[in-house]
């Protein structure tokens, strides 16, 4: 998995293939996203081609800790087998999802 | 006209004056035309009844003919209302096979079984979700420990190093002590207190060390085997979720379509029953043309009668009238010509030419037989 943080790290882009192999790296993303002033963070996945169950318990972790920290996580434009995947666990019941 | 033909040799039927002039054979032309003209009478009389009565054996024949075939056909008719009904049923069962299961003797809806396994898939798959997400935590949670282990052995170090700087102190304290002679007794027993006081840390130190290597090693076990369980795909267990649902829509698709192709299939079903009963009751059309028919044979009965009535009584009165003029073969000819079944005509022949019956008509009416009474021209 690839990660691009715009400007104001409240914003993130993930790009390659989500899995636990990455969990260092994403909480290295995490701890920065929440380091944003802002109150919504946003992790951009139109890039992210695959995610395992791995990755969506380390999205899950990362929501309840900008929970914790008093902000919203929202994820964008999931595509593909990413979409399908946040279909069929609901995850739009979880989280803010921009089409 | 019927038995003059030949007398009058040739002259026209409407000019018997002209003709009874000619072949007078008593003297008497006028007495002798009445004589042929009863006598042609006579003669038609008896064909007429030869008609007759043919004509009333056919159309009885026809008539138990007709009867017999409408019966049969009403009995088949009446089988296949039956079976019609049957099939009806049948195909209703149908309906319930299409849209439920029996299990243990009741009948549980598909629908039920679809709901039934998608609360059961969701569960599987918040309990997936809540497994990686919980494993996750741990993995992250082992990392912090051995971040803090990693700290604690580089404390142990620097305590490690206190330790020998300590020993090393108390050793030079020692030896100055006894370069000082008497006046470092004291100093001598402070330096020796430290020094022991060093030894105690330094096993201390080594006990810790051992410890906290033992502390080490199962932390890297557990997160050996916490990122074994965590790394488990389950993303195939999750989209079965998504197949499974697909096909059990798939499955109760094809049971509404089964269900409406039977309730048609039911609704074609009745209107065959309906036509089949309206064709068992339009098949009672006999029994009325068998009471037309039998007033027709009651009339011709009667105008037989009669004209037999008349025969004896012109006898009684002119004996010599029984004497009857030859029938006139043309005629018969002519009305047999009329009768394109070669059967009915037969029988006609037999009966106008010698007075005997003709054969009994030919009725295999049997119920596999569609041809045996039909002739086609």
């Amino acid at each position: 998995m690839k990660f691009e943080f715009q400007p104001n790290d409240a914003r993130v882009t993930l790009s390659g293939e989500f899995t636990f192999t990455d969990h260092v790296a994403f909480r290295e993303v995490a701890d920065r996203l929440l380091q944003a002033d802002d109150r919504t963070i946003v992790v951009e996945l139109s890039q992210l081609r695959f995610i395992d169950s791995a990755g969506l318990g380390m999205l899950l972790i990362a929501r309840d800790e900008a929970g914790k920290a008093g902000r919203t996580l929202v994820l964008s434009q999931p595509q593909g087998q990413v979409k399908r995947m946040f279909a069929v666990t609901k995850f739009d019941e979880l989280f803010t999802i921009q089409a | 006209m019927f038995g003059l033909n030949r007398r009058v040799s040739g002259a026209a039927a409407t000019n018997i004056p002209e003709a009874l002039a000619v072949s007078s054979p008593c003297g008497d032309p006028r007495q002798d035309s009445h004589v042929d003209l009863l006598q042609s009478w006579m003669s038609l009389a008896e064909m007429q009844q030869r008609v007759i009565r043919t004509l009333i054996a056919e159309i009885q024949d026809t008539s138990g003919f007709v009867e017999k075939q409408a019966d049969d056909l009403s009995g088949r008719f009446q089988r296949l209302a039956l079976s019609a009904q049957q099939q009806t049923g049948r195909v209703e069962s149908l309906t319930s096979l299409a849209t439920s299961i029996e299990v243990e003797n009741q009948p549980v809806p598909i629908e039920e079984i679809a709901r039934l396994l998608k609360d059961t898939l969701g569960d599987v798959i918040v309990k997936i979700l809540m497994l990686s997400k919980d494993s996750m935590a741990m993995v992250y949670a082992m990392s912090e420990v051995s971040a803090n282990i990693v700290n604690v052995e580089k404390c142990m170090a620097s305590l490690q190093q206190v330790t020998s700087t300590t020993n090393m102190l108390a050793l030079n304290a020692r030896i100055e002590a006894e370069r000082a002679g008497a006046a470092g007794v004291t100093f001598r027993v402070v330096a020796d207190e430290v020094r022991e006081l060093s030894k105690a840390t330094q096993a201390l130190s080594v006990t810790m060390k051992s410890e906290l290597k033992a502390m080490t090693d199962g932390v890297a076990t557990g997160r050996a085997t916490l990122q074994r369980v965590a790394t488990i795909d389950l993303t195939n267990n999750i989209l079965a979720k998504d197949r499974l649902e697909t096909l059990l829509g798939a499955l109760l698709q094809r049971g509404n379509v089964v269900e409406d192709i039977v309730a048609e299939a039911v609704s074609e079903a009745g209107l065959i029953s309906a036509d089949v009963d309206g064709m068992i009751t339009g098949l009672q059309f006999q029994d009325r043309a068998r009471q037309r028919l039998e007033h027709v044979v009651d009339a011709l009965s009667v105008i037989s009668e009669a004209l037999e009535e008349n025969k004896r009584n012109t006898a009684s009165v002119a004996p010599e009238l029984l004497e009857l003029a030859p029938a006139d073969l043309g005629w018969v000819t002519g009305l047999l010509d009329r009768f394109t079944m070669s059967e009915m005509r037969a029988r006609f022949a037999a009966e106008l030419l010698t007075g005997a019956p003709g054969a009994e008509p030919h009725r295999d009416a049997g119920p596999g037989d569609t041809n045996g009474s039909i002739e086609l021209f």
